[in-house]
């Protein structure tokens, strides 16, 4: 569905995205994850059609987008990281007129029903709150029930029981083959939603590979027991292939001595730190 | 077709929205009444304390300040609009849909500016001090439509915000300064100010000579030209 080659884009006479390279199927949900200024947000304006002058190819929607044409717009839905709308409109115009500008558009009340906004569609947009807009900005993008979804930072600004409902619909649109491009520096977002993430650093692609692979192949899952010695809790931590030869921790499972005992693996974040001396937040 | 038609139905209904853009559209209008029946009445005034004709040599340059007024205060709307469609960064947001950045430019200033034609042409039939002939007056629409391009481009690349964009507005008006300078100055001094289309403009109407027309043509399209690239950027 999403295809690019050796990408390279510059804003200046150095390179600021270099030998890009990755293809996302149909239907999957496909992770941006990067610090600030690592060139997401580039990515995504070049696989939009907003910058050009890039070199390599890339293929949206079997579309090339050194051709591009009106067609990659009636089959893409773009939520950017900052909201987009008429602020002197109420929400419900706002979606009104996007959705005219598309040859075929949903039923704009199921839409922002399910953002728990149909009670405030009829409020002008300068009176919503940070998170009703990036809701209402959310579904603008899904007026046109697009094939293909770009979505930055979708969750930004959300609190929890929104942010909820938005992986919600995320998940379902995913369900019904929708096939989303997701950039975030939210390790917990990308963890729970992306099939496969990509780690962006500089403008270049340093992993690329499922969450649960990414963890399993960099990090070293352990496990931390306590015990009490001479009237003294003491903590010790062993890697979980380790424990079998773990003579201690068999001795206190042995005398049942052990006081507490958690296993834990790394997060996206430590692998990502791993991988490049970078934090993601 | 129809996304740029909606999308000139949202730039008409923001200009509706917004006093000051009100405004701006009645300018040309308030300024034929003054221009026509004005003038004519300071020059009776001025007549009967000086000798000769005062401003009737000039009737010409007001006529051509009227002219211009009605596709320049078109364009000032469309870069205000395009500076607040900016600053909540819709601009961006329409160029990735079925409108594109062709279209959005498209609905918001080429057709403003293409109005501006037969509306330039209606005030000046029913304002202006001095008899036009037709082919006078398609041929002014045009230039100063190009002109105001010029202008919108303008505002637009070198403002960040709205109230700059007004600030700059107002020191656009020095491009049409060239309006004035072939009336005051006759020697070659006047050819300083040869980069303003304005300057060629009123070169065309005084004298008749088709280069001066070919020169204001240029002039403009290479303003336009030169803007457009930074106007993109900043817009999207």
């Amino acid at each position: 569905m999403i295809h690019v080659q050796d990408l390279q884009f510059s804003y200046t006479s150095h390179p600021f995205i270099a030998d890009i390279n990755f293809t996302v199927p149909a239907g999957e949900i496909f992770g941006f994850l990067g610090p600030s200024g690592a060139g997401k947000t580039t990515i995504q304006k070049i696989l939009t059609g907003l910058l050009t002058g890039f070199k390599g190819n890339v293929e949206v929607g079997g579309i090339d987008l050194r051709k591009s044409n009106r067609d990659l717009y009636e089959r893409i839905g773009v939520d950017f990281e900052f909201p987009s709308l008429y602020e002197k409109l109420t929400g419900k115009e706002n979606l009104k007129f996007f959705a005219s500008l598309y040859k075929h558009h949903v039923a704009i009340d199921p839409l922002l029903e399910s953002v728990g906004l149909i009670n405030d569609a009829d409020k002008k947009v300068s009176a919503y709150s940070k998170g009703m807009k990036s809701r209402l900005d959310f579904i603008k993008a899904l007026v046109h029930d697009p094939d293909i979804l770009f979505l930055d930072e979708p969750t930004s600004g959300l609190d929890p029981s929104n942010a909820r409902v938005m992986k919600n619909i995320i998940l379902q649109l995913k369900a019904n083959g929708k096939t989303i491009l997701l950039t975030t520096h939210n390790m917990y977002d990308a963890t729970e939603l992306c099939d496969r993430v990509a780690f962006i650093v500089d403008g270049k692609l340093v992993a690329l590979d499922t969450p649960h692979n990414l963890i399993i192949s960099h990090g070293a899952s352990t496990v931390r027991y306590s015990y009490i010695s001479e009237g003294e809790e003491k903590t010790i931590t062993t890697a979980l292939d380790k424990t079998g030869t773990d003579a201690l921790l068999l001795q206190l499972v042995k005398e049942n001595r052990l006081s507490t005992i958690h296993s834990s693996e790394p997060t996206l974040n430590d692998i990502f730190s791993f991988l490049t001396g970078r934090e993601l937040q | 077709m129809k996304p740029i038609v909606r999308s000139f139905g949202m730039f008409v209904r923001q200009i509706a929205n917004d006093g000051m853009l009100w405004g701006v559209g009645l300018a040309p209008l308030l300024l034929g009444v003054m221009i026509r029946f004005g003038v004519p009445y300071v020059e009776t005034v001025l007549s009967g304390y000086l000798p000769g004709n005062i401003l009737v040599p000039y009737y010409q340059l007001f006529d051509l300040v009227l002219f211009l007024m009605t596709p320049y205060m078109f364009c000032f709307a469309s870069a205000m609009v395009m500076l607040a469609e900016r600053d909540e960064n819709i601009a961006q947001y329409l160029a990735i849909t079925p409108l594109g950045k062709k279209g959005y430019v498209f609905s918001r200033l080429y057709v403003p500016v293409l109005l501006s034609v037969p509306a330039s042409i209606m005030v000046m039939l029913y304002f202006s001090l001095t008899v036009w002939p037709t082919r006078h007056l398609l041929e002014g629409a045009i230039l100063m439509g190009l002109l105001s391009t010029v202008v919108a481009l303008l505002v637009v690349s070198i403002s960040r915000n709205r109230v700059e964009g007004v600030a700059v507005g107002k020191l656009s008006g020095l491009l049409i300064l060239g309006l004035v300078v072939p009336y005051f100055i006759e020697s070659g001094f006047q050819y300083l100010v040869c980069f303003m289309p304005s300057f060629w403009i009123a070169r065309y109407f005084l004298d008749g000579n088709i280069l001066f027309l070919l020169s204001a043509l240029v002039t403009s399209l290479v303003w336009i030209a030169l803007l457009f690239r930074k106007f993109s950027t900043k817009l999207f």
